[in-house]
């Protein structure tokens, strides 16, 4: 397995030109933290983004950020928090910006700052064949032209190597707090969710509901009451978010309409569900029992990729075949990214 | 360009498609569609007002027999020509495609057709305790289909976002007649994030038939500010200054003297017209959070020597407030028969500057220019007053408009953040960005309409094309395994 570790964007470019001249196919690389995720893919080389770093622009008045897609979650958490903001996604420390867009997983707070892949405005992305491609604008809101951005959020590296990106961030909540219930189930996490203007989560767990609130002191206070006038509630002081399932070897992040979480997880006894999301962790055992999930999930018009062990995205249906194909033509028209990741 | 026996076969064959009421075919009423709400005016070969999916497929299939070009258009309110037909082609009008299909408040979502106004949804949703959150301008007369393809926003999106964030699934009839749905009612979903594409593509990409949108719980208390200022920026920086403070208002609207008085003298919501300019903010969120905010914009205005801080007591005074706002642009009539409105977005801090240059613009070319904006998101709307049938005046408005587009991008913006590129800033496309990054756009587009069908010459400049990338793809075809589509 050859290894490339550029150090700035145009050695990115040479990098795959040469690569896409040769025929090397090509992983691409930066924390190593959602690597499971995706279909098994034969590649002769990878390619890490860990050395490209650099913090680009950062003025907290915009409540944006541009820095190179190979930073570090922990390093970009240090610089926001000079800021006195953050880009709220909640992953882990060593995954990098770019692995965090490329894998567009859930933001755990989803229900109170949005998901990630709104938060993605600009970036600048080499294409398979070594093209700089940068779309979007380092501004709020923009439509100018076609956002390349977009399909690069959980391509899973199979379009092109994300260099740069600019995040819309948002102010560090002023306190939070983590509540967690004696009793779980799906119903008790509804219940929850409506009894609570805007927390930040409800996660629904077999045997407890754990509640994250954030904001203004006065606020929390006030949602701590509408929790506790629907169910009886302890504050929890463990780190937030749980790590899910460690023991597992093998965990899928599941999504179905949140409305379906209950028909999805009846008789499972294991889980964590992002109710009023739709996202859910499910440990599996094996392969076989993953596949009876997928068949639910399925059955539910949802996905059940695998984030944690082997048995990548499953086979799901994917809309306009055509479409999809010619997109990833375009832009890795030598097909060296990550062959058969996506599908 | 098809002849006119080709198009005389083609509205034959949609008159037997979808009924000879929904084809249109008389001269005078086809000039009706000539343009939508920009200044640029086209010629519709065909007229056709589909009503379900169905009749879309068929609109396609005839489109592509007779290879036609197809424009979609929602209500026609669009400001930068993206619904203006070029070159005789096929319009497809969606406005009557107006069902709420389903309202699913426990999954926090609902359906709607394309021909759904924007205001007409938020007031079903409202009694549920539910919104759909962007609201622009034109939302009591937009559409969703046309929401859906400008990616609009309004002035609830600083906090909630745009529309983008709005839209969970698209359902679109592509070029070929093939009907996709893209994203789902789930929060992710196979593949490419095709949904994430289509929203913002001003009808390039296909036909929307319906969307599936997220509803966003009625916040428990709202609070609206009305602030002047003597100075205009002393106003805007009041801006930052809100946001430095860690505080993410649902809403902050600039508007200048010249604004202020067209409303005032319009609604009589008691505006100051004595003021350089004044932010109308809005907080929203739970009880305590809003006086929290309320106490933080307080403060930030003080530091900027605001004049009056007025409070809205209730429904009533915030609701007279907000129609003065979004009454802007009825109120302009009063100062001239014509305006032209722009669209630019720059970093909130450069909001000062660029206003100032905006002034001086206009100065320039003896234009009126008043300022009613998404200051928030440093989102500029600079309103050019005119009488067009006065010689010269529309040159003059186009060159100040020029040089407005030119000191936008110099500042770091964009050249829409609500609006689009349509026909109108296309060819300012290069000034943001390089030929590589349009080609790739070009490519992207070609994707989905492979044969350049859909609403050709939008968006993209003449120049931009899908090079050689597709002929390499297609060179290595059949060297993948079968059922593999990367």
């Amino acid at each position: 397995m050859d290894l490339i570790h550029p150090h700035a964007k145009r050695d990115v470019a040479v990098a795959l030109r040469e690569a896409s001249a040769d025929g090397t196919r090509v992983l691409v690389v930066g924390g190593r933290q959602h690597i499971d995720k995706g279909n098994p893919s034969d590649v002769d080389a990878e390619l890490w983004t860990t050395l490209l770093d650099d913090r680009v622009a950062y003025d907290p008045a915009e409540m944006l950020c541009v820095v190179e897609a190979g930073m570090r979650i922990r390093d970009l958490r240090s610089m926001l928090a000079e800021g006195g903001q953050e880009w709220p996604v909640d992953a882990p420390d060593d995954a990098t910006v770019g692995g965090v867009i490329a894998t567009g997983g859930p933001t755990i707070r989803q229900l109170r700052v949005g998901a990630m892949r709104d938060s993605v405005v600009e970036t600048e992305v080499v294409t398979g064949d070594g093209r700089l491609v940068r779309s979007g604008a380092r501004t709020v809101k923009n439509v100018t032209g076609y956002d390349v951005h977009r399909l690069l959020t959980g391509s899973l590296g199979t379009l092109g190597v994300i260099v740069q990106a600019a995040l819309k961030v948002r102010p560090l909540p002023k306190t939070t707090r983590t509540l967690a219930t004696n009793e779980g189930g799906v119903e008790l996490g509804r219940r929850v969710l409506g009894a609570v203007p805007l927390p930040a989560a409800v996660l629904a767990e077999p045997d407890r509901v754990v509640v994250r609130l954030e904001g203004w002191p006065e606020e929390v206070e006030e949602q701590t009451a509408s929790v506790r006038s629907a169910v009886g509630a302890d504050e929890v002081d463990a780190p937030f978010p749980p790590p899910p399932f460690p023991d597992a070897p093998i965990v899928a992040e599941a999504a179905v309409a949140p409305s379906k979480l209950g028909r999805l997880l009846d008789g499972i006894d294991r889980y964590r569900a992002m109710v009023g999301v739709g996202f859910v962790w499910v440990p599996f055992a094996d392969q076989d029992e993953l596949a009876g999930f997928r068949v639910r999930v399925g059955e539910l018009g949802g996905i059940a990729p695998v984030v944690r062990g082997p048995g990548g995205l499953g086979a799901p249906a994917v809309p306009a075949p055509g479409v999809q194909r010619r997109i990833k033509d375009a832009m890795d028209p030598a097909g060296i990214l990550a062959p058969g990741r996506m599908g | 360009m098809p002849t006119t026996p080709d198009l005389e076969a083609a509205r034959a064959e949609l008159v037997a498609a979808l009924g000879a009421d929904a084809v249109l075919n008389d001269p005078l009423a086809l000039r009706l569609y000539a343009r939508d709400a920009s200044m640029v005016e086209g010629s519709a070969g065909l007229v056709a007002f589909v009503r379900s999916t169905e009749d879309v497929v068929a609109c396609m299939r005839v489109a592509a027999r007779y290879d036609v070009p197809v424009v979609p258009r929602g209500s026609g309110t669009g400001l930068a020509g993206a619904a203006t037909p070029l070159g005789d082609p096929l319009l497809v009008v969606t406005s009557k495609m107006d069902r709420i299909i389903e309202i699913r408040t426990e999954g926090r979502l609902a359906w709607v057709e394309p021909g759904v106004f924007n205001l007409d949804l938020a007031t079903a949703l409202r009694p549920l305790g539910f919104t759909y959150a962007p609201d622009p301008s034109s939302q009591q007369v937009s559409s969703i289909g046309g929401n859906v393809n400008t990616n609009a926003g309004g002035p609830h999106c600083l906090a909630y976002g745009v529309t983008s964030a709005h839209v969970l699934a698209v359902d679109v009839v592509l070029s070929d007649g093939t009907v996709e749905r893209f994203g789902s009612e789930a929060p992710a979903a196979a593949g490419y994030d095709l949904r994430g594409f289509v929203v913002g593509s001003e009808g390039t990409l296909g036909i929307v038939t319906a969307a599936c949108v997220r509803l966003t719980p009625l916040p428990p208390a709202v609070r609206t500010i009305l602030l002047d200022f003597a100075d205009v920026e002393d106003c805007a920086r009041t801006v930052s200054a809100i946001v430095a403070r860690g505080v993410v208002p649902a809403a902050i609207e600039m508007m200048d003297q010249g604004i202020v008085r067209a409303v005032e003298a319009f609604v009589h919501a008691g505006y100051p017209t004595e003021a350089a300019a004044v932010l109308l903010v809005e907080v929203d969120g739970i009880d305590a959070a809003v006086d929290a905010q309320t106490r933080e914009v307080e403060a930030a205005a003080r530091e900027h020597r605001v004049g009056t801080i007025r409070v809205a007591a209730d429904e009533t005074e915030r609701a007279l407030l907000w129609k003065g706002r979004k009454s802007a642009f009825g109120a302009i009539a009063r100062i001239a028969p014509h305006y032209h409105l722009h669209d630019c977005v720059v970093p909130r801090t450069k909001l000062a500057e660029v206003l100032a240059g905006v002034y001086t613009i206009a100065a320039r070319h003896d234009l009126i220019v008043t300022n009613v904006f998404h200051a928030g998101d440093g989102n500029l709307h600079p309103l050019f007053s005119f009488d067009r049938t006065v010689p010269g005046t529309l040159e003059r408005v186009l060159a100040a408009s020029d040089e407005l587009v030119r000191l936008c991008v110099d500042a770091g913006g964009a050249l829409s953040g609500e609006h689009g590129i349509g026909l109108e800033k296309r060819d300012f496309m290069p000034l943001v960005f390089t030929a590589t990054d349009l080609d790739a756009q070009a490519c992207l587009r070609s994707a989905f309409d492979p044969e350049g069908r859909m609403n050709p010459k939008k968006i993209l400049p003449d120049g931009a094309r899908c090079g050689d990338y597709a002929a390499a793809a297609l060179a290595r075809e059949g060297a993948l395994p079968e059922g593999t589509w990367i």
